[in-house]
């Protein structure tokens, strides 16, 4: 037996080997750590910088746009979206009741914004609820700690400061979508990203450039729940990665002017069409309204379905534009041109005088007058301001279509105007060769007789009517419309300027025909036989012609039937076109009104809306004068219905009335 | 009587308390750091809780160390019973936490058992190895019965299911009969045996989220936001301190939470984070100096007994040690044995109590009584 002491000591052997097993243990860890620190020091050091780095984009602030009077029309106003990122939700079912409870969500509707967005990575934040308030935010922000993955994103949202007026003009911006990327991509060699916001419509769109800027990105340091946290230490964290400021889109500077474009929408109200205002001498575009309408600004603050579904299902397609994306048949607007083709062929003279019976037979087909009885011997003045349709295609019997379709085309119609907004639609007027190559057809005489009037195959948007009658104004100078005055950059400095940029200039043979073609247009709505006297208005001595159009090819047994008797798809469209003021013109408009039935009643009322507001605005003095030139024409009229009708005491004159 | 207590002092041997206070005092220090913006998860006061602990260990340990040793080997057996009930008690009504069940609860006191278990199993194999044969070498033959003494509660702290610490007592299993002259060439059979079980282990033996921890060891970033997380967290933490570290309470990894876990099993990871490699060199030596204190106190006694149960309280805290530091460091897989002294726990920290109190005793019983 060993005694307990020689025991200890038999033993001391492996007391030694356990020591060194020890100490080789630690130099194990310690060369793992001096692997970890030393060599791979710097790797790992970085991956601890980068671990709670986040990039993140800082938005440009779009340019902002305003009207030809300084008006701010569309601004930039903060918006918050609540986000969730599914990486540092960690599977919470507390967190998303109290998400629900305070965005006042329906949890399943939760449940299912998390489903749909959960075939994409982790990290990628998913945005629970657009357009959140500031009372929605606060909860957010003061909860923080109690909402693993929960934060709110701001960025700068559009805000369209007269909401629906004119927002077939601005446009609006969205999201680029997932089809759209591609495209955009090759178009503008721009790396494009989803979640960028573009113009897709109207002035958004085509100055996007401009009004774009460039995004800045800034780095934030995140914890491991992607919360923002700050956390101070000696590393220099944002060292050598400095966060890029965004540069602000540019501002723009309409040619549009903000009251004119109210007045116009005011008078649209209850109405579907669209009106459209040129400056004379320029081509400046004062008014583009279109109704119904949109609010642009529902697009950039995320469009909710039951906004878009409303917009999708309305009848009157409230995304259409009246002006520029969709044509119509003149109707008598056009008679004008049919006027001056005749006059500058040779076919007629001011003196020229055509029977009108109402009824005229050509080959085996009646062409009715709108007036049944008939207008009698007519001559050109008489025959435009009653809208004489036998005349005009008497006139035009004298001539081939493509006669008429040059004069029609000389004045601008039949081809895009240019102005510089998306799809812009080129109408139509029609020649021989076109329906040969189109339907392989012959040109039918008959068919000049309702070409003549405005109807058939031609087609004509209102930009090119006001376009047309502006040169008609004017002396036959055709300018480029154009929306867009001056662009600046942020500091105010004037970076790009549009000046009038004139197209063509309408050669006249006959010195005389304008001149009277003017003073039929003028007898229109000055004259006491004029179709559109009681639209003539106050101080603004517009000149103008009004025009239907045929939605439905009428039956003889229709043609003189009551508009507002018939269904309400069946009813004419309403056109007024004209110029103002007459002796001084500075403004063309044109006018249309989809079911309107007159050009004189729903149409015509429209404009003299908006040439008052450009009148009393822009021209103070005129306006006066006009008061007064008004006053006399309507004395003589007052003069001449005692002189005819002498018993009969008249009523006060109606400026307003039935037609 | 002035002079017997001057003597007494002399005579008593701080070394112990004196090693586990230095340490404690770094551990303390790194735990506030590593936890005191973490005031959302209400971790920020956890130090003072340690701190509560770590009084009562101490106390524990002084009061031990006034027992005589031979009262440790007469309860020996005892208190491995004792310890092996708790452990039985947790299988049957235990508080589960992260997955297993380990937590007793006895009103306010929530225990470990399987904590206590490694000194209950320390003292039963000192005891068996000094009465049966303390003087021969062991074979296979001499393996049996420790090997049951062992096998009972590392099975059932497996079943717990606890890993680590099934294996923790395994291995202090095998640092004491490597001690008790286990013969070289069992050693060699017993190694090939161990490769072969497991293989086998791996295989059949594990469950799903083991078997992934040991996937995840050898390539964390196959699923690096997943079950590798931890691991490359870690390795990031402890890299990014570099040769000086980033400072006290500079640690990014743990107060933006990349490193969860960052108060108990990766308390090493935080260290390194703001101490760098020089911060560690310094841990380790203080770690060391205790290790060899211990190994030498084992073979300056005068009874066997002692001298067995000083190298089964070193392996207890050597395989903690080195484990929990292996594990953060990505030598080893990770399995949750916290670090003494260092990660927040009381249970662990009132065994290193006793552990320390029992040296101490043995210590003194030597100056005492030459």
């Amino acid at each position: 037996m060993f005694g307990e002491e020689e025991l200890v000591k038999i033993h001391k052997d492996r007391a030694t080997l356990l020591s060194y097993i020890i100490t080789a243990a630690f130099g194990l860890v310690l060369s793992r750590l001096w692997y970890l620190q030393v060599y791979k020091g710097e790797t790992l050091h970085n991956y601890s910088i980068q671990n709670r780095l986040r990039k993140e984009v800082v938005w440009a602030p779009r340019g902002l746009i305003y009207s030809r009077d300084d008006q701010l029309i569309v601004d930039n106003v903060p918006r918050f979206d609540a986000i969730l990122t599914p990486q540092f939700l960690m599977d919470n079912p507390e967190t998303l009741q109290k998400l629900s409870k305070m965005l006042s969500m329906d949890i399943v509707s939760i449940h299912s914004i998390l489903k749909k967005n959960s075939n994409q990575a982790k990290y990628r934040p998913i945005i629970i609820k657009k357009n959140i308030s500031f009372d929605e935010l606060a909860q957010i922000e003061t909860q923080n700690a109690d909402l693993p993955g929960i934060s709110v994103d701001t960025f700068i949202s559009r805000e369209y400061r007269d909401k629906e007026v004119g927002a077939h003009l601005l446009g609006y911006i969205s999201e680029v979508s997932q089809t759209q990327l591609p495209k955009l991509r090759e178009r503008d060699k721009m790396d494009y990203r989803l979640g960028d916001f573009i113009g897709q419509f109207g002035i958004e769109e085509q100055l996007d450039n401009y009004l774009r800027g460039e995004n800045g990105h800034e780095f934030v340091e995140v914890d491991a729940r992607g919360r923002r946290k700050r956390y101070i230490n000696t590393d220099n964290l944002f060292k050598g990665i400095e966060a890029e400021k965004p540069l602000s889109g540019m501002n723009v500077k309409l040619t549009i002017d903000r009251d004119m474009q109210m007045a116009a929408f005011n008078a649209l109200e209850g109405k579907v069409g669209g009106i459209i205002a040129l400056a004379i001498d320029s081509g400046e575009v004062l008014t583009m309204v279109s109704r119904p309408s949109f609010d642009p600004s529902q697009f950039s603050r995320g469009l909710t379905p039951e906004y878009w579904r409303s917009l999708v299902n309305n009848k009157e397609h409230p995304l259409r534009d009246r002006n520029i994306q969709e044509h119509f048949s003149p109707g008598s607007t056009f008679k004008a041109l049919t006027g001056i083709a005749a006059f500058e062929e040779g076919e007629i003279d001011e003196n020229t005088e055509i029977f009108c019976t109402g009824k005229w037979q050509f080959g085996r087909r009646p062409y009715h007058c709108w007036k049944k009885e008939g207008h009698g011997a007519t001559n050109l003045v008489k025959a435009i301001r009653e809208s004489c349709n036998i005349y005009f295609q008497k006139a035009a019997n004298r001539m081939s279509i493509d006669a008429l379709a040059k004069y029609a085309k000389a004045f601008g119609l039949g081809a895009r105007t240019g102005i510089s907004l998306p799809r812009e639609v080129a109408g139509l007027i029609p020649t021989s060769e076109w329906k040969r190559k189109r339907l392989g057809q012959e040109w039918q005489a008959g068919e000049t007789l309702s070409c003549a009037i405005g109807q058939s195959y031609v087609l004509a948007t209102t930009i090119q009517l006001a376009t047309a009658y502006a040169a008609i104004a004017n002396g036959g100078k055709i300018f480029r419309p154009f929306v867009v005055k001056d662009v600046f950059d942020t500091e105010g400095e004037l970076v790009k300027t549009y000046t009038p940029e004139l197209l063509s200039q309408v050669k006249m043979k006959n010195p005389k025909t304008l001149k009277f073609i003017r003073e039929g247009l003028f007898q229109v709505v000055n004259n006491p036989k004029g179709t559109a006297w009681y639209r003539r208005g106050q101080g603004i001595l517009m000149a103008g012609k009004t025009g239907t159009s045929q939605v439905r090819g009428a039956n003889a047994d229709k043609i003189h039937q009551k508009c507002e008797t018939m269904d309400y798809e069946d009813r004419h469209h309403a056109l007024f076109v004209g110029f103002a003021p007459a002796d001084n013109p500075k403004i063309a408009t044109a006018v249309i009104v989809e079911h309107g039935c007159h050009g004189s009643s729903a149409a015509a009322p429209v404009a003299e809306a908006v040439i008052t507001k450009y009148m009393q605005k822009y021209h103070p003095e005129m306006y006066l004068q006009n008061l007064e030139k008004d006053k006399t024409i309507k004395d003589s009229w007052i003069k001449s219905l005692r002189v005819n009708v002498v018993p009969k005491p008249v009523a006060a004159p109606a400026t307003e009335g039935n037609e | 009587m002035n002079q017997r207590f001057v003597d007494f002092f002399k005579r008593y041997d701080f070394s112990f308390i004196g090693s586990m206070s230095a340490i404690f005092l770094v551990g303390i220090l790194n735990l506030y750091s590593a936890t005191h913006s973490q005031s959302s998860e209400g971790l920020d006061l956890l130090y003072k809780s340690q701190l509560i602990w770590f009084t009562i260990s101490v106390t524990v340990a002084i009061i031990i160390s006034f027992l005589n040793p031979k009262t440790f080997e007469r309860f020996s057996y005892f208190a491995y019973v004792l310890t092996l009930f708790l452990v039985f008690l947790v299988m049957l009504m235990g508080k589960s936490g992260m997955g297993a069940q380990r937590w007793l609860v006895l009103g306010p006191i929530r225990m470990q058992p399987s904590e206590f278990m490694k000194m209950g199993l320390v003292l039963a194999l000192s005891r068996f190895f000094t009465r049966v044969n303390p003087e021969r070498e062991l074979g296979f033959k001499e393996l049996i019965l420790p090997g049951i003494i062992v096998m009972i509660p590392s099975i059932m702290v497996i079943l717990q299911p606890d890993l680590g610490t099934g294996m923790l007592l395994l291995f202090i299993f095998c640092m004491m009969i490597f001690y008790k002259r286990l013969r070289w060439r069992t050693i060699a059979t017993l190694g090939i045996i161990a490769m072969v079980s497991g293989v086998l282990m791996y295989n059949f033996g594990l469950r799903e989220y083991q078997r992934k921890r040991i996937l995840t060891f050898v390539d964390p970033y196959q699923d690096a936001k997943g079950s590798g997380y931890n691991a490359i967290q870690s390795e990031i933490a402890i890299g990014s301190g570099r040769l000086f570290g980033k400072g006290f309470k500079n640690s990014s990894q743990a107060s933006l939470n990349y490193l969860p876990e960052n108060h108990t099993d990766f308390v090493f990871a935080i260290f390194n984070e703001e101490h760098g490699f020089f911060g560690s060199v310094f841990l380790i030596i203080l770690y060391l100096v205790f290790f060899m204190r211990l190994i030498w106190l084992a073979s300056s006694v005068q009874r066997f007994y002692d001298s067995v149960l000083v190298v089964g309280i070193m392996s207890i805290f050597f395989w903690h040690a080195f484990i929990n530091m292996a594990m953060v460091s990505g030598l080893l897989p990770i399995v949750g044995i916290p670090l003494p002294l260092m990660s927040y726990g009381g249970s662990s920290m009132l065994t290193f109590g006793v552990g320390v109190g029992m040296a101490t005793s043995i210590s003194n019983t030597r100056n005492f009584f030459n």
